[in-house]
């Protein structure tokens, strides 16, 4: 699919590797874990992924989450991405251990318990559900759509090589929550479907990377028709990459794409991910 | 980053600390203005077709503003798109903005935004129009959120925060906030502007560490970090009800500067309506950060009296009302 517009895309990437084996979110800036995990996932197989994951495997923290950057001393959500790109490379080793458990002990503060033992008085009303489990952008902060969307595709891709009820009964309460903030239309919006009692807009891009976090949930053709609309609505580079995605991963077909590709190396990525590479991130059947 | 390079930042940064209340001397003219006091130019402005270049340049001379060979940093609140309403500062005032300050002497002027909900920063800046309406955008623009960062030691009770290179470098930050109603703070002005400078690929998007922190508290330790600061908020049409995203369009004609962050926003609060002894930030930026007391605020252009024009306040805001 797309030969020039994924071949242009590729090249640009190649010639955007930083000399440490990352990549910046823009050619020349310094690398980070993001567009270098996804740059990696899209060159899957070649050399410069492998040099990708050597350097991300040394920004592993101690207890086993992934910094953001060399110089950020913060564990972030994108311990998700390494997790990811560990299980497409079947490299289930102790990286790939300590990330599982990591993401496993971490979720949005909203659920914690003090939180929900609040909102079972019903004197307090809330925009969404305590009792499910998603996951944050970084510890001690609330859980967002996209950081849950990537947490329930790693973990589901580990669940074969980890075993334990822990990570289903935190796969089963991601799905649940990412349910429980889907917008009116059926789309979602970067976080609850709702501020103030007041209904928010779902939006492009958090609505297909929701879609990805719920490969094998049945009862989305509303949110399916929504994304197939959303596509035909002319979004943003990234957000039709990402359409592209989960349209593809729920079986649904996609337009061909066209056009030069941007300095943008994350969007890049993704665009390359989207022509065929977006099997990687399958996550299989029904729960 | 080299060493070295880091520790330019972190001497900037530990500068800009030191300046405290005296502000940044290149922007504040405190010959002009007694000590103690701070002046906000309210400059008049129908509508967008107005010749705004003019406008704010006649504001950034009330202010005596001087940016002779200074790196300026345009942060303009570019949030999301919604067509049926007015969430972003305008393009036009964006592009006078360019235009003045290159006109003033900048030796460079750049703009950067780090939007709080949206990843696809040139997207938005697309659908706002942005990259239609001011020459060469792509090359002026800078992704705070995605930008290569440094640490700062000190942020309310964090040890440290991670902000964007850009910023951090830029001799002037000018907070091109829009007028507007929020629905968790009261009001959005030039200081919660300022959460825009968090970058995205450390906290996220959105950028919930500063509410863990506290949205008051992150506001004023913003604030405190760039001291070296110049507002120019847009309320040629602002928002009321429930802002910053969904609350509806409302007409006050004006623009807002000065260097005294606190004062403009305390102004511009007068201007809509709300008391700004109420909006939390602005009770604990006040004489720590800049004055926001009406007797020690110098005002110029036009009164607050002839422009002052009631936004719709949300229920928990309404005893905000000032009187």
């Amino acid at each position: 699919m797309g030969g020039f517009y994924r071949d242009a895309r590729v090249d640009v990437l190649r010639r955007a590797q930083n000399s440490d084996g990352g990549w910046g979110y823009f050619p020349g800036k310094q690398s980070w874990l993001e567009p270098t995990a996804w740059a990696a996932l899209a060159l899957h197989g070649t050399p410069e992924s492998d040099r990708a994951w050597s350097l991300l495997k040394t920004w592993q923290l101690g207890d086993g989450s992934w910094r953001p950057g060399a110089d950020v001393q913060i564990s972030n959500w994108g311990t998700a991405l390494c997790v990811t790109l560990a299980c497409v490379r079947r490299d289930y080793g102790d990286p790939f251990h300590k990330g599982v458990n990591w993401l496993l002990g971490i979720s949005g503060n909203e659920s914690a318990m003090w939180r929900r033992a609040l909102a079972s008085t019903g004197l307090f009303p809330y925009d969404r559900n305590p009792a499910y489990k998603g996951w944050p952008w970084k510890p001690n902060t609330a859980s967002w759509v996209e950081p849950t969307a990537h947490a329930l595709v790693a973990l589901k891709k580990a669940s074969a090589h980890f075993g334990g009820d822990e990570l289903q009964q935190r796969i089963r309460l991601g799905h649940a929550q990412l349910r429980d903030v889907r917008c009116a239309d059926g789309g979602w919006n970067y976080g609850s479907h709702a501020a103030l009692g007041i209904d928010l807009p779902s939006y492009p891009e958090t609505t297909a990377l929701a879609l990805l976090g719920l490969q094998g949930e049945t009862d989305l053709d509303k949110s399916l028709a929504t994304a197939r609309h959303m596509m035909e609505s002319n979004p943003s580079p990234l957000a039709l990459a990402w359409l592209r995605i989960a349209l593809s991963l729920h079986g649904e077909s996609v337009p061909e794409l066209f056009g030069n590709p941007s300095s943008d190396v994350m969007i890049t990525s993704i665009e390359v991910l989207s022509c065929e590479n977006y099997k990687l991130l399958r996550t299989g059947g029904r729960l | 980053m080299s060493d070295s390079t880091r520790r330019e930042f972190l001497g900037i940064a530990g500068a800009s600390l030191l300046a405290g209340y005296a502000g940044f001397a290149g922007a504040r003219p405190r010959s002009q203005t007694p000590p103690g006091r701070s002046s906000v130019t309210i400059v008049k402005a129908a509508s967008y077709s107005e010749d705004l270049v003019s406008r704010i340049l006649e504001g950034a001379r009330a202010c005596g503003l001087d940016v002779r060979g200074k790196r300026v940093l345009l942060k303009p609140n570019l949030v999301e798109f919604d067509p049926s309403t007015c969430i972003n500062t305008e393009v036009s005032v964006v592009a006078a903005a360019y235009e003045v300050f290159k006109t003033l002497g900048a030796a460079e002027v750049v703009i950067g935004e780090g939007p709080g909900h949206r990843r696809d920063t040139l997207a938005i800046a697309e659908m706002a129009r942005y990259r239609a309406e001011i020459a060469k955008f792509d090359s002026l623009f800078v992704d705070l959120n995605r930008d290569d960062v440094s640490s700062v030691q000190g942020f309310a009770d964090r040890g440290e925060i991670y902000l964007p290179n850009t910023a951090l470098r830029a001799d002037l930050i000018v907070s091109l906030a829009k007028m507007k109603t929020h629905h968790w703070a009261g009001a959005t002005l030039s200081m919660k502007n300022y959460f825009g400078l968090v970058p995205g690929c450390v906290y996220g998007w959105p950028k919930n560490e500063l509410h863990q922190v506290g949205i008051d508290r992150s506001i004023v330790e913003l604030s405190r970090i760039f001291r070296r600061s110049f507002a120019i908020v847009d309320g040629i049409v602002g928002m009321e009800g429930n802002g910053p995203i969904q609350g509806k369009p409302k007409q006050a004609g004006v623009l807002v500067m000065g260097s005294d962050l606190p004062a403009v926003d305390a102004t511009c609060c007068r201007i809509m309506g709300i008391d700004p002894e109420k909006i939390e930030y602005l009770r604990m930026a006040s004489d720590r950060l800049g004055v926001t007391a009406e007797a020690r605020i110098e005002q110029r252009g036009e009164s607050i009296k002839a422009v002052r024009t009631n936004f719709d306040l949300i229920a928990p805001f309404r005893e905000f009302r000032l009187a």
